[in-house]
């Protein structure tokens, strides 16, 4: 046999373009995870006073995130009409959403809600999200916090 | 003409032995998992998912970081068993972050209301696993065993920058998704059993992780010998 090693195959043009495409599609996914992390308008929410602070306009589309004010959070299931009131500590916004709340939702802890502004300055929510911190502890016996699912 | 002899397979002792380790480890991390942790005061005992969610994904970290240290040590010494277990790791890393991203997404229904929602966390590691995928769709575009280690070796050097761009974008942003949990300032917020039980799990899918890497890296070298032979004009006898 043949004392020269042979070539190793190579791919042809078509193979060399897919190459190219996908160490395309590499590098924007690459850009993308850069540009989400570094590029200053990249936020997933904006809290009470910095919504303020932005001067966000009635019906634009946005995120706010905060506390549930105790003593605000109604639910009525006849009308499913759900209203909360989110803060920051300095800022505080009335929340007015349809449908029940996500079980995990409770007064003095935290929520997410996607909607937008209405003229009179209080949030229409067309997403309600409970928003949990990072501390587990299991439960004490006089103190379980009320569940709303069994 | 030559043939290559053919690379030994691993000893059946080892291959035994930690399959039999990552079935205990599983079963003791399970039975922690679902009976000796205690519930959350705020979740319940949904908040178990944990114990798969959180290894899977520190497990995934680990992987991804191996695939940079083969990449590294490929370019480094062009010797194929580098560019096996960078394939054999990035495979199981994928795994790994599909299954973060499934039982993240079944935990947060009953807790945060949504399946899924745009929030740095979830992006950061959604790129990351589409990241992967694209290295190994990339391996697969070519047979040529050098140039397509040394392509995917540069893939591999540069993806690993998500896993610190993961778990840190919900310290840097915004984010629906909490903070650590255990690495954190101020040390785990967690109760002792719970911690416990993280760190068996978190052993459990590391020797799970060992296993399936000594099977898959012994596949691809065969593999690799395979491919070789064929380049050199015969099948190996």
């Amino acid at each position: 046999m043949s004392a020269a090693r042979p070539q190793a195959r190579r791919g042809g043009i078509g193979e060399r373009r897919l190459l190219a495409l996908t160490a395309l599609a590499i590098a924007v996914a690459i850009g993308f995870v850069a540009y989400q992390n570094l590029g200053p308008s990249a936020v997933y929410y904006l809290t009470p006073t910095e919504a303020q602070q932005r001067r966000i306009a009635p019906g634009a589309a946005v995120r706010l995130g905060g506390q549930i004010e105790p003593g605000s959070l109604r639910y009525d299931p006849a009308s499913r009409d759900l209203r909360f009131i989110i803060g920051d500590g300095i800022t505080r916004t009335v929340v007015v959403g349809k449908g029940a709340p996500p079980a995990l939702l409770r007064e003095g802890a935290g929520a997410v809600v996607e909607g937008f502004f209405s003229t009179d300055g209080s949030f229409r929510a067309t997403q309600v999200i409970a928003k949990h911190d990072e501390v587990y502890v299991p439960p004490a016996p006089s103190k379980t916090p009320p569940h709303r699912t069994p | 003409m030559t043939t290559t002899a053919f690379r030994p397979a691993p000893p059946v002792r080892i291959r035994s032995a930690l399959g039999l380790a990552s079935l205990l480890g599983v079963l003791v991390a399970g039975a922690m998992a679902l009976v000796w942790a205690p519930p959350d005061a705020n979740q319940g005992e949904v908040q178990r998912i944990m114990y798969v969610h959180v290894p899977a994904a520190w497990t995934a970290y680990l992987a991804f970081g191996v695939v940079f240290l083969a990449s590294l040590g490929w370019l480094w010494t062009r010797r194929p068993v580098f560019d096996a277990v960078a394939v054999a790791s990035a495979e199981i890393g994928v795994l790994l972050t599909g299954l973060t991203l499934v039982a993240g997404s079944i935990w947060a229904k009953p807790t945060w209301g949504v399946w899924w929602t745009w929030e740095p966390r979830l992006i950061t590691t959604a790129v990351m696993f589409v990241m992967y995928v694209g290295y190994l769709l990339l391996r697969s575009l070519s047979t040529d065993l050098a140039g397509r280690a040394t392509r995917a070796a540069v893939i591999g050097i540069v993806a690993v920058v998500n896993v610190p761009i993961v778990h840190l974008s919900v310290e840097w942003m915004n984010a629906q998704h909490q903070l650590p949990s255990v690495l954190r300032p101020g040390g785990p917020a967690l109760d002792e059993r719970m911690l416990a039980t993280l760190i068996v799990g978190t052993v459990a899918f590391t020797i799970l992780y060992a296993w399936l890497m000594v099977e898959r890296v012994a596949l691809e070298t065969a593999r690799q010998d395979r491919l070789s032979d064929l380049a050199h004009g015969g099948p190996a006898r």
